[in-house]
This record gives structure tokens, C-alpha cells and sequence, in this order.
């Protein structure tokens, strides 16, 4: 019997190819079609096997890394709603209310964005990428749970025309987009995003804050590691992530695994994952060596750097993502590395942008290019000519 | 006997191999004459249709070199002529005869071989319709007699995984090879002999004095044993970019040409497909694809090679550079939610299916799996690049018109292998964008 779904695709076939009513708005007609059904037309030239991994194959498995960091950020969601809320939350009440707060961020993320998407495909005439799947769930993991739904929007719109399609669309862009969208709200509406997040809680029972992490400083001689623990993040809670925070970022644990996925199927180059977590280590432990700052960042060694803040999350997904990272093996290594080199530096130097991952990639993606035209000179000079 | 080692390449298990005995295959009734697999030719038709020819002569020839003749493998009237799109002479077909006459030239004997002037031997091989099997780096095309090359690469195993064996090739042979390799001598003193690890122990059986003359194996991972990769692993310097190559099916004819002053007329071709392992076949030159393969299943694509060959259509005749036929099925068709099924039955270079984990036999099928998207820079095409290219950037320079950067990275040692079109997620044609480049450059600078 035949699929009745497929029935369906082929039913409508006619109405938006060749001279079909809808002929405009064949990207939509393919990209959901192909959603459902591999397209699997016969090649035409050499060669003439072709492996199995494609597009989609490709941004699934960014999309099952990310699943462990998405549910970890939901549940924790509503573990700080509880904790705002001053009861203590059975595990489904947590899921339950986090999503509450959660899944709308999400949706509105793919919506506004795929609106975006297949605008311009129908404009440009050609097919959708499936770069959007992972933008779309990237971007609000960076937020706090609390952002208004309309800067949600605001800022996945952001990411989607200015980040990507003013470029020419997926493929070209500089910038990563889900990274653009975020560095526009961060700037714009500094309130919703700053380091005190305003937990999930605070509709419940209003007024509760909680600073996350990067914002605590030990005053009046404490130690930045007492401070932070005096104010609830122990390493081994920064490290599993149950803290306030953006959605996705605050628990290294799942970040990880997250990376080992994309490492492991190779789907991200893991150059840049292990370059950017050793230039960040080095360099903490420079500045932690650097004497002075008792009280500050500076002094809070590798494992509170690496486990506080976004770093883990931006090196695992944001600068893995190969279109705005260098395309060169060397490139890579010194892209990652001086992704952490500025992320510690700028959490260390300006306390006024606590999320110094954010920029830190922003600020690379525009080199990537660079580093990869000296590497490729370097690389032609090596090769025995031949013309 | 120096071992090759390659970085990279197309290593999975494709069950399909031919089994290793030999079958004759009897005289169709028609044998073609092929253009459309002769790199570069501009063909230009000797004979008209109705004529009647004998075997070894000249059917059709190249219009920037007329010397060279392409022969016809059969005694009998010439059929049809089948022209492709522009004009451009495929095939002459001949309805054979059972008993072939053939254009008689001298036997020369090894020792002529090694005293016969060099013009002569050129123009003796041209007029046999042999010589052309001596190619040209960088763009394979036809060798120039007055060049001396840096060296001569004799590639004794075929583009396709399952190429006929050298052996099976080598059997009764022999003296044919040694005659092949004793003009190759003529025109360079380097020749660099390279073998398949998995063939070495066959050439060691059916003779030894081949064996020893062996210089490099290559291991068992497509392509290593490609002239073309073969070239880049052991070139030095820039003058052996323009190194000749050869193939032991045509050193062979060459050989028995000159030996037995006939058109050799013989070959052996592999079939490859799903289902039964069908046996080596000794057939004519110019076979028609049907009386090689019985049944083809719809929807499959034949091909002469699965990286690097061309299609054939069904009336379709085997050239002089195609000694394999691969009959490759369509596969199961579009699949609900594909991209995210386990994949244990789909093979990859990547780890992105569960396949990746075991080593099943492969089963290969002629589908794109997946739609044409702009590049996204994975490097898939660099990590799997036998002749350490990187295809993307290349694919970069030349659609941005830049052909110098795209020389200065390497555009000329592409070896037209195909692994990096067969990796890339995006479904790019960059072996074709490339090898359509080199062949620009090539006619350009000719
Ligand atoms: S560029 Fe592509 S076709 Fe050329 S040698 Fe490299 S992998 Fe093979
Ligand atoms: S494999 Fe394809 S998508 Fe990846 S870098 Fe090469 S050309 Fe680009």
C-alpha cells in the first residue's frame, strides 16, 4: 500500500512544479517534502556512488548533540523556578513548568526563523537549507528563560537576514547567525540579557533575583572561589549546571557529551573543540598565575572558568559551525585556541560583558577568512607546482 | 619494490568482486568502434557506412593529430555511425563476420624492438591504433613521441575496484609484456611499475619475471593504485609533472601488435552488480554492453567504473580505455524520515550512520542521497582528497575566475578520482567542476 503521506506529495506535485499554480512557492513544497522522504534521484555524472551523509543527516546529528543541553535546560528552567519559589519541585513539576517557559522560546525561534527562511528562498529561488534546524534551536538556548517572546523574534530575525541571508544565505555568511541574533539582543536590550538573570521563578513569586556565576565577585578580600561558593555555585554544581543561567549554557556536563557526539561522528571538527578548550585553559591559568585580583575572575583557575559561563557551549556549537569557521586544518587549531585566548580575557578584562564567549566567536567568525588565506598560501608554497 | 603508502581514501568492503576464473565470451554480431570514452578527441570518420573494412583498419581519427587511427576490431560492413549531442562522433558499429581478415603488418621480434628507429615505432604503433593507449599527465591526453618523459607509470590494475585482474590479463602474455616494456624503454628509462598489494601474489604465479620488474605496490584502497595518485606519491619535481602512464591491458596489445603483426583484438572485462559474482570474460574489443550483460534491472545505472567512469546506454559498445562494467541499482527509492534512521545498511566514509562501526559489506547504490546546498566547509572533500588537495577551496577559486589560485593549490595533480563528489554532504560535483577546469586549462594552453 502506498505511504499516504507520500499519496499526498505527489498528489500536490503537479500544483507547485513545471507550470503549476504554486510554482513560486516550490521551496516550501520541497523542503517539507523532503523533510518526510530522503530525495534520492539517480546521479548523472561521476561519481557515481555516493555516500549516505547528507545536509540533513548532518544537521540531525547537531540537533541530537544539542538534545542533552536542551533538556537539561528545560528541567533546570524549572529547578529555578522551584528555587525562586522557595518549594522544593518534584522532577516532573520542574520538566513541566521549565517547558512551560522554555518550549515557547523555541517556537518562536523556528517559526519566525523558517518565515524568514522560506521568504527568502521564494524570493531567491532556491531550495531551503537545513542550516535553520540547528540555528533555530541554537539561539534560544543562549537566552534566559525569561526574555520576552518578542525579542525572541526580534532577535532570530536578526540573526536570519542580517547574520545569514544579507550574505547571500547559507554557505556564505560570515557570522554565525543563532551567535548574530543573541549579540543583537545583548546590545539591544541589555536588561532581559544581562548577567542578572531574572530567574524563571520570578512570575511565581516576584522579586527574586539570582546573578549568574560570571557576575559574583568576592568583596572585601574574599577569595573569588569563596564567594562563589558563599553564593551557591560550587564547582560541582556549576559543573552538572543546576545554577541560573541562558537555557542551554549552565550545565558543562551535557555540554560535553554534547561535543563527545560531535566529535565522535565527526560532524564538528574537533580541532577547533580541544584548540579552544586548551588556549582557554592556558590562558586562565596565566592570568590565575598573574599575581593580584584575589577577588576577582582572574584568580578563579581553569575548572570554575571552564564550568561558570558559556565558554563549553559556544566552543561545542556556536564555533564548531563550519561555515563561519575557517575551512583549513591549521586554521581551525588557531582559531579555536584564540577563542578561548579572548574569552578568558575579555571575562577577566571587562567585567561589563561577562559573556566573553559571545564576542570572542563574533570577533574570530570575522577571521576565519584571513586565517584561512594564510594558510592556503602557506600550503600552495608547499606543493610542487604544477601548471 | 618500494611500498606505497595513501593517507586516504575509499577503504569499505564492497562484496561484488568477480570471481577469479575465465570465461571466452563468443563473437557477437556486431562490435563497436568508441569515441566517447577517448579523452580529448576531436574524431574525425574515415569510413562511410555500407563500407566493408578488415580488422586493424582505420575507422576513425583524431583532426589535431592524424596519425593516429582508431582501428576496428572486426572484419565486416560498417553498420551504423551514432553521433552524440553536437555531432560528435560515438560509435561505428560493425556487423561482424565470422571469419576475421586482418591488415597484415611485419612481426617484429624483441630485438627488432630494441634496434628499430624511434620515428618508426611511433608510427608503426599509431598506425595500429595503439599508441594513443599512452597517456600524458597532467591531462591524460595522447603522449607526444618527441617528448621524453621523466617517467613511465605502468599501472597494472584498472580504474574500478574490480578491474580485471593482471594476472588473469598477464596469462599467456608474457612475452607480449616484456615486448610492451621493451619500447616503453625507448622513450624513458624510469618506469615505474605499480600493482595492487591483493595483485602481487597472482603476478608472482603467473610469472616471475613480470614480478620482479614490479617497483611500487600500492595498498588496497581506492585509488592508491591510481597512475594519477601513484604520481603524485612519488614525484620530486615539477619536470615529472608531464610523466607518461600506461595500463597493462595496453602495454599487453602492444606487445602482441607488434609480435604478431595483427590487431590484437582480445580483452578482458569484469562485471560487477548485485547478486551473483560473475567470472572474468575474454571478449572482443568493442563488445556491445548486451551480450555482456544478460538482463539489466531497471532503474539500475551501468557504468564503466563507479568512481570515474561514464555511463552506458544499453546499445552502448565498450571502449578501448574501459575494461569493467558495474551494473549499480537505484537503490530503495525515497525513504520516510531517512536522515534519521539508524543506518545500519548504509555505508559511509563518515560516522555518521551506525554502518560506520561495522564492516559489513557495503552495498552501493546510484543515488544521489541527498539534494544539491551550498558548501558549508566541512572539508570532507580535503580529508578524503588521495593527492592532498582541498577540492572545496579549489571549487572556490575557479567560480570566483581565479584560475592562478586555483593552480597554485594543486588544480593539475587532481587525479579525476571522484572521492571528493562521493563525500561531500552538499552533494557538490566537484570532481566535475574540477576536472572540467584542468580540461579548460589543458585545451587552452595546447
Ligand atoms: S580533488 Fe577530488 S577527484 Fe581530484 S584527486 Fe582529490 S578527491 Fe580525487
Ligand atoms: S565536502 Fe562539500 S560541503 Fe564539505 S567542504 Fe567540501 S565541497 Fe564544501
Amino acid at each position: 500500500m502506498k505511504n499516504p503521506l507520500k499519496k499526498f506529495f505527489d498528489d500536490t506535485k503537479p500544483l507547485f512544479t513545471g507550470d503549476g499554480k504554486y510554482k513560486k512557492y516550490e521551496p516550501i513544497w520541497d523542503a517539507t517534502k523532503t523533510f518526510f522522504f530522503l530525495p534520492s534521484v539517480k546521479t548523472l555524472v561521476m561519481p557515481f556512488v555516493r555516500d549516505h551523509l547528507d545536509l540533513k543527516r548532518y544537521m540531525s546529528i547537531v540537533i541530537l548533540a544539542l538534545l542533552p543541553v536542551t533538556f537539561f535546560g528545560i528541567y533546570n528552567t524549572g529547578y529555578q523556578a522551584g528555587i525562586g519559589a522557595g518549594e522544593s519541585w518534584s522532577v516532573t513539576r520542574c520538566f513541566l513548568i521549565g517547558a512551560w517557559y522554555v518550549l515557547p522560546i523555541i517556537m518562536v525561534s523556528y517559526v519566525v526563523g523558517f518565515a524568514w527562511e522560506f521568504l527568502f528562498a521564494v524570493v531567491r529561488r532556491h531550495n531551503i537549507s537545513e542550516g535553520f534546524l540547528v540555528t533555530g534551536l541554537l539561539f534560544p538556548l543562549t537566552l534566559p528563560p525569561t526574555i520576552p517572546l518578542w525579542q525572541v523574534a526580534l532577535g532570530i530575525s536578526f540573526g536570519v537576514v542580517i547574520g545569514k541571508e544579507v550574505f547571500g544565505g547559507t554557505g556564505r555568511n560570515i557570522l554565525n547567525p543563532a551567535l548574530t541574533g543573541r549579540a543583537f539582543l545583548f546590545f539591544s536590550y541589555p536588561v532581559s540579557m544581562s548577567g542578572d538573570v531574572w530567574v524563571a521563578g520570578k512570575h511565581l513569586m516576584d522579586g527574586v533575583t539570582g546573578a549568574t556565576a560570571l557576575s559574583v565577585t568576592g568583596a572585601g578580600g574574599q577569595s573569588i572561589t569563596a564567594a562563589l561558593y558563599d553564593a551557591g555555585y560550587s564547582l560541582g554544581r556549576l559543573f552538572t549546571g543546576f545554577v541560573p543561567g541562558s537555557v542551554g549554557e549552565t550545565s558543562a556536563l551535557c555540554c560535553l557529551i554534547g561535543a563527545a557526539i560531535l566529535m565522535v561522528t565527526r560532524i564538528a571538527n574537533y580541532r577547533i573543540i580541544i584548540g579552544g578548550i586548551a588556549g582557554f585553559v592556558i590562558t586562565t591559568i596565566i592570568v590565575y598565575l598573574i599575581p593580584g585580583g584575589q577577588d576577582s575572575w582572574s584568580n578563579a583557575g581553569p575548572f570554575y572558568h571552564l564550568c561558570a559561563g558559556g565558554f563549553l557551549f559556544g566552543i561545542s556549537f556556536m564555533a564548531t559551525d563550519p561555515v563561519s569557521a575557517p575551512g583549513t586544518n591549521p586554521g581551525r587549531w588557531i582559531f579555536g585556541a584564540a577563542i578561548g585566548f579572548l574569552t578568558v580575557i575579555i571575562r577577566v578584562g571587562n567585567p561589563a560583558f561577562m559573556e566573553g564567549v559571545m564576542l570572542a566567536i563574533l570577533f574570530m567568525n570575522v577571521f576565519a577568512p584571513l586565517l584561512d588565506h594564510l594558510v592556503l598560501k602557506y600550503k600552495s608554497s608547499k606543493r610542487i607546482p604544477n601548471v | 619494490m618500494k611500498i606505497l603508502k595513501i593517507p586516504r581514501g575509499f577503504d569499505l568492503n564492497v562484496a561484488e568482486q568477480p570471481d577469479l576464473s575465465c570465461t571466452h565470451l563468443a563473437l557477437p554480431s556486431s562490435l563497436g568502434c568508441c569515441a566517447g570514452d577517448i579523452p580529448h578527441i576531436r574524431p574525425k570518420l574515415l569510413v562511410k557506412e555500407g563500407q566493408r573494412v578488415n580488422t586493424g583498419e582505420a575507422l576513425f581519427t583524431d583532426k589535431r593529430d592524424t596519425t593516429i587511427q582508431y582501428v576496428s576490431p572486426a572484419t565486416g560492413q560498417v553498420k551504423t555511425v551514432i553521433y552524440g549531442p553536437r555531432r560528435r562522433l560515438m560509435e561505428v558499429v560493425i556487423a561482424t563476420e565470422s571469419e576475421d581478415e586482418y591488415v597484415e603488418y611485419d612481426p617484429v621480434d624483441l630485438n627488432g624492438i630494441v634496434g628499430m628507429p624511434r620515428d618508426e615505432l611511433v608510427a608503426c604503433l599509431k598506425k595500429g591504433g595503439l599508441w594513443q593507449g599512452l597517456l600524458r599527465f597532467p591531462a591524460l591526453d595522447c603522449a607526444e613521441p618527441d617528448h621524453s618523459p621523466a617517467m613511465i607509470i605502468v599501472a597494472m590494475d584498472g580504474n574500478d575496484l574490480f578491474s580485471p585482474r593482471p594476472d588473469i590479463i598477464l596469462k599467456d602474455n608474457i612475452a607480449a609484456f616484456e615486448a610492451g616494456m621493451a619500447i616503453l624503454r625507448r622513450f624513458s628509462n624510469r618506469l615505474s611499475v605499480v600493482c595492487r598489494e591483493s595483485s602481487l601474489e597472482g603476478i608472482w604465479e603467473i610469472g616471475r619475471s613480470v614480478a620482479e620488474q614490479i617497483t611500487h605496490t600500492a595498498p588496497d584502497i581506492y585509488p592508491a593504485w591510481h597512475p594519477g595518485a601513484v604520481l603524485y606519491q612519488i614525484k620530486q619535481q615539477a619536470a615529472e609533472n608531464n610523466s607518461w602512464c600506461i595500463r597493462l591491458d595496453h602495454l599487453v596489445m602492444m606487445g602482441r601488435f607488434l609480435l604478431s603483426g595483427r590487431y590484437p583484438v582480445e580483452k578482458i572485462v569484469t562485471i560487477t552488480g548485485p547478486g551473483e559474482r560473475q567470472p572474468h570474460m575474454r571478449v572482443r574489443q568493442g563488445m556491445p554492453l548486451s551480450a555482456l550483460v544478460g538482463k539489466i534491472p531497471g532503474n539500475s545505472l551501468v557504468t564503466t567504473g563507479r568512481f570515474n567512469g561514464r555511463i552506458l546506454e544499453k546499445d552502448a559498445h565498450i571502449g578501448l580505455f574501459e575494461n569493467t562494467v558495474n551494473i549499480i541499482e537505484a537503490g530503495p527509492g525515497e525513504e520516510m524520515f531517512g536522515f534519521a534512521r539508524p543506518g545500519l545498511d548504509k555505508p559511509t566514509l563518515s560516522s555518521t550512520f551506525l554502518s560506520s562501526l561495522f564492516r559489513r559489506p557495503a552495498k552501493m547504490d546510484c543515488t544521489l542521497h541527498g539534494e544539491e546546498r551550498a558548501c558549508i566547509n566541512c572539508s570532507y572533500c580535503e580529508r578524503i582528497c588521495p593527492n592532498d588537495l582541498m577540492p572545496a577551496f579549489i571549487m572556490k577559486a575557479l567560480h570566483a575566475d581565479d584560475l592562478e589560485d586555483a593552480l597554485a593549490l594543486g588544480l593539475m595533480d587532481c587525479c579525476r578520482c571522484g572521492l571528493c563528489s562521493f563525500v561531500c554532504p552538499s552533494k557538490i560535483e566537484l570532481t566535475q567542476i574540477l576536472s572540467d577546469a584542468m580540461d579548460a586549462y589543458y585545451k587552452d594552453k595546447e
